[in-house]
């Protein structure tokens, strides 16, 4: 499966960078991470508890990093798996200054998905993972904003899910 | 695969429902027919540790006309609302639509509450609930609430009922005399879902232009949707040359979704042929009306 898309989010590019970088902070943003914690130099494993509707899953994953050329670019190798399925995939991740206050963020990957909930939800499967995107770069956004407003942001797979939408909305009207 | 264990509730009322709801929390989840549920447990996908039936909850299965409007209740069954004399005299749409779900035995226990919360992308009556323009009442512990159907259908599997909460009916104003409405959808062989599926209503004006359309659309993207461009290249214009050009921009837009029965290719020129061919038909009866 094949993944790429653009977005953009109201910080410079350094904080962007550092939020990226720092897995205490991504770990809030994520859906359903429940824990986050370096492993060795860049790499990082996790437990995701996460799902959509009443499908909801435990998976532990390892994340990499590597390819580092800071503030603008990094690769990500990613090897997830649960009881329900298992996901394996690499991604760039780019950052390109939009004026002072807005970075843009272009990312692709490309991700082996397997497993039962694979085998049943096929069609669905691309959804799912790009409303899960939808929901980090809300969360990524509203942390930008806290942080640039001195204040702490909350966050919760069902804020960020309205944030998401809210967003998408917003952009489908021109405004982002 | 069984289910994974779990403790079974029979719910005496929607206020019983609720309360378990709020008692078992995220370990709790509410049984209508079991359609999608079922499958989706038995594949261990899903393991809720209680599940809240709500069969018992009379209430909840009638059809009736209530101050102008068609109201259906959460669960009533496909084989209810198809066979209903209320909804095949005044909501037809509805009643060619719950006929065509899945097989026989879905249809003698799936709702049509069930099948919009549930929201899969290929359930077959958001696209008439979204064309009929239906209100989804949504009751909670704080209370009642109406939703339109423009409002309720979010996200992939995602509607506008938060956790906790019971859609308890869905309410139509009757379609009105001399409209004309069709549901055609291409059937996934094995199981009968909407490979993809369009919803249409057709109202003519006196010179028999088109004064008005409604498309609704499931099964091509992650959720169903009204198609808005597709309606507006209809009105105002005589609809017989129109249907084709309009038919055309029914995927525009819509990120549709792949998988081995049809790839998203495939996926939009279904849409687009079916909207024609539902516009076509539902332009044929406006006009016998």
């Amino acid at each position: 499966m094949k993944l790429a898309g653009e977005t953009v989010l109201s910080a410079p590019r350094e904080r962007v960078w550092d939020l990226f970088n720092n897995p205490e902070r991504l770990s809030k943003l994520i859906p359903g991470c429940e824990k986050l914690e370096t492993l060795g130099p860049d790499e990082y494993g996790g437990t995701l508890n996460v799902g959509i509707a009443s499908v909801k899953g435990v998976y532990s994953g390892k994340l990499k990093l590597e390819d580092q050329r800071a503030p603008a670019h990094y690769r990500m190798l990613v090897d997830g798996k649960g009881k329900q399925g298992f996901m394996r995939g690499s991604g760039t991740l780019d950052l390109e200054a939009r004026g002072a206050k807005s970075t843009a963020v272009k990312y692709a990957g490309d991700v082996q998905v397997g497993g039962t909930l694979v085998q049943v939800g096929q069609r669905v499967i691309e959804s799912a993972a790009k409303m899960m995107l939808g929901q980090f770069f809300a969360a990524a956004e509203a942390e930008l904003k806290a942080e640039a407003a001195g204040t702490v942001a909350r966050q919760g797979i069902l804020l960020n899910l309205w944030r998401s939408i809210v967003r998408l909305v917003a952009s489908l009207f021109g405004r982002n | 695969m069984y289910p994974s264990a779990f403790d079974y509730h029979r719910a005496a009322s929607v206020k019983d429902a609720l309360k378990m709801l709020s008692e078992y929390g995220e370990d709790g989840k509410l049984l209508a027919g079991g359609h999608s549920l079922i499958p989706i447990m038995k594949l261990r996908l899903s393991q809720p540790a209680h599940l809240i039936d709500l069969g018992g909850v009379r209430e909840l299965a009638t059809i009736r006309e209530e101050g102008g409007k068609i109201v259906v209740g959460a669960m009533a069954t496909h084989r209810a609302v198809q066979s209903s004399a209320i909804v095949r005299a005044k909501l037809g749409l509805l009643a060619e639509c719950a006929a065509v779900i899945g097989d026989i035995q879905v249809r003698n226990r799936g709702t049509i509450g069930g099948s919009i919360a549930h929201a899969d992308p290929a359930a077959d009556y958001p696209a008439a609930v979204l064309a009929l323009e239906g209100e989804i009442t949504i009751e909670g512990a704080a209370g009642r609430r109406v939703v339109k159907a423009a409002d309720f259908f979010l996200d992939l599997m995602t509607t506008a009922v938060r956790p906790g909460e019971i859609v308890t009916q869905l309410a139509f104003a009757p379609i009105p005399a001399g409209r004309g409405f069709a549901y055609l959808k291409h059937r996934q062989p094995a199981s009968g879902f909407a490979m993809v599926g369009v919803a249409a209503v057709i109202a003519l004006a006196k010179n028999a232009a088109c004064e008005s359309a409604r498309v609704g659309i499931t099964g091509l993207g992650a959720k169903p949707f009204r198609a808005k461009t597709v309606e507006s290249a209809l009105a105002g214009k005589p609809p017989a040359r129109t249907i084709a050009a309009a038919a055309a921009r029914a995927a525009d837009g819509i990120d549709a979704l792949a998988d081995i029965h049809a790839s998203a290719e495939f996926r939009a020129e279904l849409a687009r042929v079916y909207t024609r061919r539902a516009l076509e038909a539902a332009l044929a009866r406006a006009a016998a009306a």
